[in-house]
């Protein structure tokens, strides 16, 4: 690098600059182009490896950087051995730096990280544009980068980029050194940050933490980005050059016009010397540099540009917006493209559903056939048989009778020739006498022989009998092998939990594996109590036909339960319906009744209505800590299987909890209620109205009570059970747990009041502290004094106060069985009761003359109270 | 006139050690003295009594002083217990029942005796309410008495001093408390020493001396027939001029005191002057107890309750 060069660059921004060429490298490389071997040449490999998680940083998906950079990682290990000289070489450079590296101090190393991210993004603007504007030299001089890098990658076949690389390198040596010398001077500068390889996963971390940390200043330090401008400008044509040096070099990776292996060392001394040699190269571009972002032509242009060239009228932004701009951009495409692969999954997955599905069907079809085929040929080879046999049979037969007849007629002729002769011996006797005496017995026995005729008729008939085959079971066969059974009745599921919701369930069947089914009829009604008899059960029921052996049945009614079955259909028939099956819809969310929830610093009281007309099985209670830190709230705690409208839930003190309750039937549990938000800061009640003695008015909030000066005629009032009667007083309603609670109470100076507590069940026509079921401090004012009493069973101790407290703190702790009176703003304890307390109590409040009280809760009790 | 942290770092580990009986040199007392005359086990800690040689008295006093346990462990506050009159060092710590209270709550209490005692003063021991045991807690100022009963400056700088440099004893965290003429001399401390002491209370105290029969005794004795003299040292007038930190003065006071009825206390007109002053005070009138120790037994824990709640504060 010439001094010249050096001295032009602000010392601050060097090293970001420099950092600046590193990146690129890691830039190339993702592009899959860069190989190890430049960018050891250039920078320590520790560097290289820390690359690609540097770049994802910003915008890994954008280039899909990772996996190949994950790979390539690999592929540098594996190489490592090849590249060991390069090493050696580059040892004497790289084992200093790790001394150094901590004197760096983090200022500079954050400025040439926001440098390097910033980088990043320029340089997706400067390639578009590094095509349009950059002169040619510029990219024969980068390309060895990318070549060299890709050497190194492509273990098996290392020489590859090799001879071109060379050859750029020679080019370079011997046209320009322009922007080599970026990188040679980002060698010298850069190698302190960058610790050698032997220290590479140590140095990787540190790196990274480094990285982070800028990046949260960088964006409060903008400035930087401003204030490097001299150093981008020559920044900016680097990139260019380097960018289109790497499409250079991917068409020669493409041609693979390659020397042979040995090269690929050779092309890192190679490098060597181009470091070396690349002092005073810088000088070309630094005025090319795109400084500002043309929105019109959606390209990084020169500031220059756009009051010339051609940019003149268009308009421009800054080029770091027109980057963030780009991201967001790019992000919400991200967006896009995510939730299409989310879709796109889903449909392959149901389209995987149906392939089997048709494979199943198709597989019982040829099973189908195949057996009603060999049923065909069984009938037939049986009837063949049949067959054959029967035609033996009556041949045998028939033979049998022409033989007979045979051999008959050839008795019949022998008989006819033996009279034949004695008819001629006869004839032959010449005495007449004795010829006559012969002769008449013989005509006799001739004519008598001759009367009967011989039968010439054929005994068996020729013809064959039963030649019609009868076919037509055969033919009823073949064409029933077509026919599908009608299926079976499916079977129906039992419902399964988390199955349904308040207004549908998903009702499951399955159905006998040889059946073939087209559909399935599903039959719903609600079950309605005292309705026993099926009769009429088809009528009122809604059915839905399904594809599937499920189904989803929307808009039902929350809490009750739905008879099911289902039959199937195929084109032969439909099956007998199946067995009932009773699913139930969960209820409806309850309703928390916020007004009458209240708290303690370690439980609260919750209580609900049921939201649903049916009565539900139980309900459950969920718990959210909110932490101040939270992201989420996920449930920390679940009661489960509570059978009332109430719960005590215990809670740690001074903490946040949402607190949400479900109702839970046979079906599953509801919806979420709105939640309650419960502090644990000390003791919240509200007071309940329902106690008040009539003169009491409560506030809005339910906080302040006021008793007017009018006169009220007491005997038009009607008193419940519950009411005040007599003392112009009104319980507040306390959480029953036997713990620790403190409130306190606002009064005015002269206001006569009693402040203290009662069990519930209080005498309602006394007054509070003159019976044992109360305990109070009573404020009255005597002409002379503020008097104070504190009152149980009507006596008082005698004590005298100086100072009137305008807010009473009142502590109650059941353990120790201790009521304490304080005056919170002097931390002045003023009385404590000790007793035990059998029952609960609560809060109680009297106006003895016309004033108001106001009741301050959810206040954590102050540490003074300990010491009562 | 505190002592230098080496001292006090020194008279730590000396404590630590329990070598009590060491000389220590400071600017102001050169030579103190402490002989251990009892130690006892006590809840843990240790009820102790020592004695010393006064600079302030010019005699041999003895004090007792309760440490508890967590005094091995850390430095504690203290709390100082003015005894009435009659008394010595010994009756509060036989019989108010305060080491339970204070080794809960991590307090060390001191119980000076209530005047100088053999300083050969004409007339000293004619008089069970003048005299010795009846210091009455100021800086005499007639000759026969000057040298001798400074029990004021003895209760608020000697003595603190003697502990602070001998004892786990935080010098920042200091309360005053008395039964009778302690309750007169606790109130006056305070009052003359605005956040000095973090908390204030008494048992059955003599309000307003200048009203009574034993203050005008003892202040025509010590301070002269010169009644403005008087003044500083009247809890009553002082509440009038009191002006610094809040305070919050718990006081409790037997209803069948005999002293009381005797018109020796007069808390009416402290509360009174109190009232008046807007100084908070909590006064508790106790039915049916008496001027005695029972009585202070009795509501000694809720008094110790009151200076923990200042002194851990």
């Amino acid at each position: 690098m010439s001094n010249e060069d050096v001295e032009a660059i602000p010392p601050s921004s060097s090293p970001a600059m420099l950092d600046e060429t590193t990146k690129e490298y890691l830039f190339s490389t993702d592009e899959g182009t860069l190989s190890k071997a430049s960018a050891e040449a250039q920078v320590p490999t520790a560097h290289l490896d820390i690359g690609p998680e540097g770049l994802s940083f910003y915008n890994m998906d954008l280039y899909e950087s990772r996996e190949r950079l994950d790979i390539f990682t690999e592929e540098l290990s594996s190489s490592r051995t090849e590249d060991e000289q390069f090493t050696a070489m580059e040892d004497s450079n790289e084992s200093r730096p790790r001394t150094e590296e901590e004197e760096y101090d983090l200022y500079t190393a954050e400025v040439s990280e926001m440098a390097r991210q910033y980088g990043i993004w320029d340089d997706k603007e400067d390639m578009e544009m590094g095509f349009q504007t950059q002169e040619p030299f510029v990219m024969v001089t980068q390309k060895q980068e990318p070549a060299v890098q890709d050497i190194k990658t492509w273990g098996e076949e290392p020489v590859k980029g090799e001879p071109k690389e060379r050859g750029a390198g020679e080019k370079r040596d011997s046209i320009h050194k322009t922007p080599a010398v970026d990188e040679g001077g980002s060698m010298e500068h850069h190698e302190p940050c960058y610790p050698s390889e032997g220290d590479e996963p140590q140095s990787h971390e540190q790196y990274v933490g480094q990285r982070q940390y800028s990046e949260e200043a960088f964006k409060e330090e903008e400035w930087v980005e401003e204030g490097s401008q001299a150093m981008k400008a020559s920044r900016g044509d680097t990139q260019i050059g380097e960018f289109v040096g790497f499409s250079a070099k991917t068409q020669e990776d493409l041609t693979m016009d390659m020397d042979n292996p040995e090269d690929g060392f050779r092309a890192s001394e190679h490098t060597h010397d181009l470091e070396e040699g690349q002092p005073g190269a810088q000088a070309g571009g630094e005025d090319e540099v795109p400084d500002v972002f043309c929105m019109e032509c959606k390209i990084a242009i020169r500031a220059f540009d756009k009051v010339f060239g051609s940019h003149k009228d268009h308009q421009v932004t800054k080029l770091s917006i027109a980057a963030e701009d780009t991201k967001v951009e790019i992000h919400k495409t991200m967006c896009k493209l995510e939730e299409q692969i989310a879709q796109m999954e889903n449909f392959a997955s149901h389209l995987e559903e149906i392939f089997i599905t048709v494979e199943e069907n198709f597989g019982r079809q040829e099973q189908n056939l195949e057996q009603h085929y060999n049923e065909v040929i069984q009938t037939l080879t049986q009837r063949y048989e049949d067959k054959t046999s029967g035609l033996e049979d009556e041949k045998k037969q028939k033979l049998e009778k022409l033989y007979s007849q045979l051999v008959n007629c050839g008795k019949t002729l022998d008989i006819s020739k033996d009279l034949i002769e004695a008819a001629q011996e006869i004839c032959r006797n010449e005495d007449k006498l004795a010829f006559l005496q012969v002769a008449v017995p013989t005509v006799e026995r001739i004519e008598e022989y001759t009367a009967s005729d011989p039968d010439l008729k054929l005994s068996a008939s020729l013809e064959f009998e039963n030649d019609a085959i009868d076919f037509s079971d055969v033919r009823q066969m073949m064409d029933s092998i077509n026919i599908v059974p009608a299926p079976s009745a499916p079977v129906i599921n039992p419902q399964t939990p988390n199955s349904s919701t308040s207004t549908s369930v998903r009702v499951c069947w399955s159905l006998f594996s040889d059946d073939t089914v087209e559909y399935y009829e599903l039959y719903y009604k609600p079950v309605l109590e005292g309705t026993t008899a099926d009769e009429n059960e088809e009528q009122d029921a809604s059915m839905v036909k399904v594809k599937e052996t499920y189904c989803t049945v929307l808009n039902l009614v929350p809490n009750t339960q739905y008879k099911f079955w289902v039959t199937a259909l195929n084109t032969t028939g439909i099956s007998p319906a199946s067995e009932r099956a009773v699913y139930m819809t969960v209820p409806s969310p309850p309703v928390i009744k916020k007004k009458l929830c209240r708290s303690c610093p370690n439980a609260a009281l919750i209580r609900w209505e049921s939201g649903n007309t049916n009565p539900v099985d139980s309900y459950t209670v969920e718990l959210c800590e909110i932490s101040r830190e939270r992201s989420e709230t996920a449930v920390t705690e679940s009661i489960v299987g509570i059978p009332t409208y109430e719960s005590v839930i215990q809670l740690l003190s001074g903490r946040s909890y949402l607190i949400y309750v479900r109702a839970v039937n046979i079906g599953g549990p509801s919806e979420r209620s709105d939640p309650v938000i419960i502090y644990t800061t000390g003791t919240f009640f509200r007071l309940n109205e329902d106690t008040a003695h009539p003169s009491l008015a409560i506030s809005e909030d339910g906080f302040t009570m006021f008793y007017g000066d009018e006169y009220t005629e007491l005997n038009d009032i009607t008193f419940s059970d519950n009411t005040f009667s007599r003392c112009v007083a009104i319980m507040g309603e306390l959480i029953p747990i036997r713990g620790k609670h403190y409130w306190e109470v606002e009064v005015e100076e002269h206001t006569e009041y009693r402040i203290g507590v009662a069990y519930e069940d209080t005498q309602r026509n006394g007054y509070l502290g003159a019976n044992n079921t109360s305990w109070c401090m009573r404020h009255v004012m005597t002409p002379s004094r503020h008097k104070y009493e504190f009152l149980h069973n009507g006596s008082t101790p005698d004590i005298r106060i100086t100072m009137h407290p305008k807010r009473i703190g009142v502590s109650l702790d059941y353990e120790t069985g201790k009521l304490a009176f304080f005056n919170t703003g002097l931390s002045q304890h003023i009385y404590t009761y000790k007793c035990h307390f059998l029952h609960y109590v609560h809060p109680c409040f009297a106006l003895e003359k016309p004033g108001a009280l106001t009741v301050h809760n959810g206040i954590e009790a102050p540490e003074y109270i300990t010491f009562s | 006139m505190s002592g230098t942290p080496f001292l006090t770092a020194v008279a730590r580990i000396i404590t630590r050690h329990k070598l009590y009986n060491i000389r220590l040199h400071t600017s102001s007392y050169t030579a103190m003295a402490l002989t251990q005359v009892s130690s006892n086990k006590c809840f843990d800690g240790f009820q102790k009594v020592f004695e010393h040689d006064s600079t302030e008295l010019k005699c041999k006093m003895r004090f007792g002083i309760y440490l508890p346990p967590k005094a091995e462990s850390g430095k504690c506050p203290v709390l100082y217990w003015l005894s009435g009159l009659t008394c010595t060092e010994q009756n509060f710590i036989t019989k108010a029942g305060s080491q339970q209270e204070a080794a809960e709550h991590g307090i060390i209490i001191v119980c000076p005796d209530t005047s100088p005692r053999g300083c050969n003063i004409e007339g000293e021991d004619e008089s069970w309410d003048f005299g010795t045991g009846a210091g009455f807690y100021v800086n005499a100022t007639e000759d026969q008495w000057k040298v001798n009963y400074r029990m004021y400056s003895y209760i608020t700088e000697e003595l603190p001093h003697l502990i602070s440099s001998n004892f786990p004893a935080d010098s920042e965290r200091m309360s005053i408390s008395g039964h009778s003429m302690g309750g007169h001399g606790a109130l006056i401390c305070a009052l003359k020493n605005p956040g000095k002491y973090k908390s204030v209370s008494a048992f059955a105290p003599i309000c307003n001396p200048m009203q009574c029969p034993w203050g005008q005794k003892a202040f025509n004795g010590y301070l002269g027939s010169d009644k403005s003299k008087w003044e500083s040292y009247d809890a009553t007038v002082l509440v009038s001029a009191y002006s610094g930190p809040q305070l919050d003065i718990l006081i409790d006071q037997g209803r069948d005191d005999q002293f009381l009825a005797a018109g020796q206390l007069l808390p009416d007109n402290f509360i009174a002057a109190c009232t008046e002053k807007k100084i908070p005070v909590v006064f508790r009138l106790q039915q049916g107890y008496d001027h005695s120790y029972y009585f202070v037994c009795s509501f000694i824990s809720n008094h110790i309750k009151h200076h923990a709640k200042y002194l851990n504060a």
